[in-house]
């Protein structure tokens, strides 16, 4: 009945089920409530049968729990360090690896410079050690929004600094949103190449 | 500093104000939308069902359905263009330029092998093999400024890659991975807490054999005289001096490689690994040796 | 010229005077003049980038009056970070829904009792049409849309706004002048008043939420606490929102702060996508 398992089940007992199975079907349900007494305790007995043979063992609720185990194998216990280490490289890592410094970075990743400490402003790195300078785009791609996050230090300098940077660079008066709570500014138009530059010239 | 400091001049301004409680805080404004029940002209009335018909009567016509003409779905021909394109196996890429990334900032370990486990533990390359992806298809962007020396193990590999690899002294190998095998990959800690034994890797199926049995693609059934003429010839093909590996300090590191059968480095199938007690469990019966044999 | 001179003024950080609330106790008696303070300069893991640490002083529960034992320095992204109210708020909501279960139950017009015969034929008697007394149309009918017993709200809030959720408040707390560190729990004596007339005597608020490292605390403060219903001790798993924004007063053991600091910062710095997919029960 079920396809792929195999059940200790006489070829007798089958042919009962499936008979029982078309007899309960065909009896209509108005008739089926008269006899429900004698009905019920035929059900419970071919109930039990049936689902015998049609339980999920796929199914979380319905599979049974392990026991006797009737298999026993040998086996041996060992504890060998050099075996273990493989076992340790393939576990997570618990927090991300700090990067030791190189001479060079063939990716292109330019690392953070202690000096940018001392500028009245600030912007740390994300956890994966990327600048957060993101390009919002919406409306289909028309409106593009530049985000610098994490921004820590006097804000509004920065503000300040970044208006009349932009200004210089593409003679054109440049709009900006400084939010001081949530701390980040957004300014209006794909800038994230220019504001990258400026944030690695400073030293984030 | 001031107040100029953004942090400081919100902490600051918390200072003068009441305490902050259960009954003093909100959401932004805004944030939340209230559900309008449709009630009156707007909304309401026949609430959007029209007037009699299929619609209002909740009884609609079987999707595609055009009222009679011929529907869209049975004028247009079926083009078998991408026919079973969602039964091919897919191989989610990863390029030279991330995986350089990974190793500048020191997410991946260069003084060991490469393979997919090491890959999908740095956190930036992620694949489903419930999906039908079956593991790394390494691409060529960031071929020119790729600078590693790795033993790198993938699932698919262009010629350009395996040059760009092999220019620097480097080993690269493809190799093929079962979905359960991925899984295993994909997230070693929860398989060794489950208790299970290392299963042993399958070998791939028929339209797969090609290709890991063959030289140029560097396969892992490929005969290893084929791999160093192919090695040769493509030296030769891209214009760089092939540098000897026999000769190089880390030899050690690039010549391993797993056998067909084996899925972790160094630890082989019919192993229990148990991490509490950080010892591992090998099979003694011979039942279980012949059946685990690599 | 005079845009010139607004931006030497914010060069200087000239800082309006916030009206700022001052009841720090600096008792002079309270700090030792025998220079025995103890001042712990960590070996930070995650370095404060910019951000300067805070510096808080250990305090004593033994005597009634404080004394001042020693510094303790703390990490600014776990408790100098910017208050954001909005996701304590949404934090405190998901604490509240996400256990509950709601009872309301009404019945369905298949539910209530009676109804399956047709009232009055179809035609004929200038009547409305029914098919049953209990439709929802009917005085003691079913109710169409009502609530059905044993309706969760369980959802998951994003594991960064329960992360950040638990900064803003420790932040907060600690602002606001409710966060102490306390070196550990030992009272003289497990007298509930004694504890009373400490809480009054530091100005800490009536209510108060003891946080250690350990599951036990000592007997005299724990019997004290048990007496009084607005004092409270929790180990530093139990750390929540909720009860941190409950309770006036935050006071933490060294160990307990060190502790909170450690695992959030881990958090922090740690590859967080199977925390932040959503959430699913693990099945065998």
């Amino acid at each position: 009945m079920s396809a792929g398992v195999r059940h200790n089940v006489s070829f007798e007992t089958n042919n009962i089920v499936l008979i029982a199975l078309v007899a309960i079907r065909s009896i209509r349900y108005s008739k089926w409530r008269r006899c429900c007494v004698h009905g019920a305790r035929l059900r419970g007995f071919l109930l039990e049968k049936i689902n015998f043979l049609t339980s999920q063992y796929s199914s979380f609720a319905k599979s049974p729990f392990v026991d006797k185990i009737t298999e026993q194998y040998n086996y041996e216990i060992t504890k060998n360090p050099t075996e273990w280490k493989f076992v340790e490289r393939l576990m997570p890592f618990k927090t991300i690896p700090q990067v030791v410094p190189k001479e060079s970075y063939p990716s292109g990743w330019i690392p953070p410079k202690e000096e940018a400490r001392k500028l009245p402003y600030f912007i740390p790195r994300t956890k994966n050690y990327a600048i957060p300078i993101y390009l919002q785009l919406s409306f289909k791609g028309n409106r593009k929004i530049t985000q610098l996050k994490k921004i820590e230090g006097d804000i509004w300098l920065m503000n300040d600094d970044i208006k009349h940077l932009l200004k210089t660079k593409h003679k054109r008066y440049v709009e900006t949103r400084v939010h001081e709570v949530a701390r980040f500014i957004e300014i209006k138009g794909d800038y994230v190449n220019d504001m990258k530059e400026w944030a690695f010239s400073k030293g984030f | 500093m001031g107040s100029r400091q953004v942090i400081e001049k919100s902490l600051t301004l918390l200072r003068s104000l009441p305490r902050v409680s259960l009954n003093n805080i909100r959401d932004n404004p805004g944030s939340k939308r209230t559900q309008k029940r449709g009630r009156a002209q707007h909304g309401g009335d026949k609430h959007g069902c029209g007037n009699k018909g299929s619609g209002q009567r909740q009884n609609f016509m079987r999707i595609g359905y055009e009222t009679g003409t011929n529907p869209f779905y049975l004028r247009v021909p079926q083009e078998h263009y991408y026919k079973g394109h969602h039964y091919r196996r897919q191989y989610p890429p990863l390029s030279l330029r991330i995986l350089q990334e990974m190793i500048d900032t020191d997410r991946v370990d260069v003084t060991a092998p490469i393979d997919i486990a090491s890959i999908v533990k740095t956190g930036l390359y992620n694949f489903f093999p419930d999906q039908k992806h079956f593991g790394i298809n390494l691409t060529d962007e960031g071929a020119d400024t790729f600078e590693a020396k790795i033993n790198i193990e993938v699932q698919w590999a262009s010629e350009l890659v395996i040059a760009a690899i092999e220019k620097k002294g480097g080993v690269i190998s493809t190799a093929y991975y079962d979905p359960h095998s991925l899984f295993l990959l994909k997230n070693p800690k929860i398989f060794f807490e489950s208790g299970q034994a290392i299963p042993r890797r399958m070998i791939p199926p028929q339209d797969a054999i090609e290709y890991y049995t063959s030289a140029e693609n560097r396969g892992y059934l490929a005969d290893p005289d084929q791999i160093s003429q192919a090695r040769i010839k493509l030296a030769q093909k891209y214009g760089y001096q092939l540098p000897i590996i026999e000769n190089d300090s880390d030899y050690n590191i690039l010549s391993e490689r797993k056998d067909p059968r084996q899925i972790f480095y160094g630890l082989e199938p019919g192993w229990v690994i148990n991490l509490k007690d950080e010892c591992i469990l090998k099979p003694k019966d011979e039942e279980l040796l012949r059946f685990y044999s690599l | 010229m005079v845009t010139l001179l607004i931006n030497a003024i914010k060069r200087l950080q000239v800082s309006t005077l916030l009206p700022i609330r001052t009841y720090v106790s600096v008792n002079p008696q309270s700090i030792p003049l025998d220079n025995s303070l103890v001042v712990t300069k960590k070996e930070w893991k995650f370095p404060p980038a910019y951000t300067k640490p805070r510096e808080v002083w250990i305090e004593n529960l033994d005597t009634l009056e404080e004394k001042k034992l020693g510094l303790f320095e703390l990490h600014p992204s776990v408790y100098a970070t910017t208050p954001r109210i909005d996701i304590i708020h949404r934090n405190v909501v998901w604490q509240r829904k996400y256990r509950w279960v709601s009872w309301a139950h009404t019945k369905t017009r298949a539910e209530v009792r009676g109804g399956g015969k047709k009232p009055w034929p179809q035609k004929g008697l200038g009547r409305a049409r029914h098919g049953s007394i209990r439709s929802p149309l009917f005085r003691g009918g079913g109710v169409a849309h009502g609530p059905r017993s044993g309706k969760t709200h369980f959802f998951m809030l994003p594991f960064h706004l329960r992360i950040q959720g638990l900064t803003s408040t420790l932040s907060t707390k600690l602002a606001q002048d409710d966060l102490h560190i306390v070196k550990d729990l030992e009272l003289p004596s497990d007298e509930p008043d004694f504890l009373l007339d400490l809480i009054e005597s530091r100005n800490w608020g009536p209510s108060v939420l003891i946080v250690d490292d350990s599951d036990l605390a000592p007997r005299n403060i724990t019997a004290a606490a048990d007496a009084i219903a607005h004092v409270n001790i929790m180990p530093v798993y139990g750390l929540n929102v909720y009860s941190m924004l409950k309770h006036d007063t935050l006071i933490l053991t060294l160990s307990a702060a060190a502790k909170i600091e450690e695992r959030i910062l881990q958090h922090l710095h740690s590859i967080t996508t199977d925390k932040e997919a959503s959430f699913k029960l693990n099945q065998v």
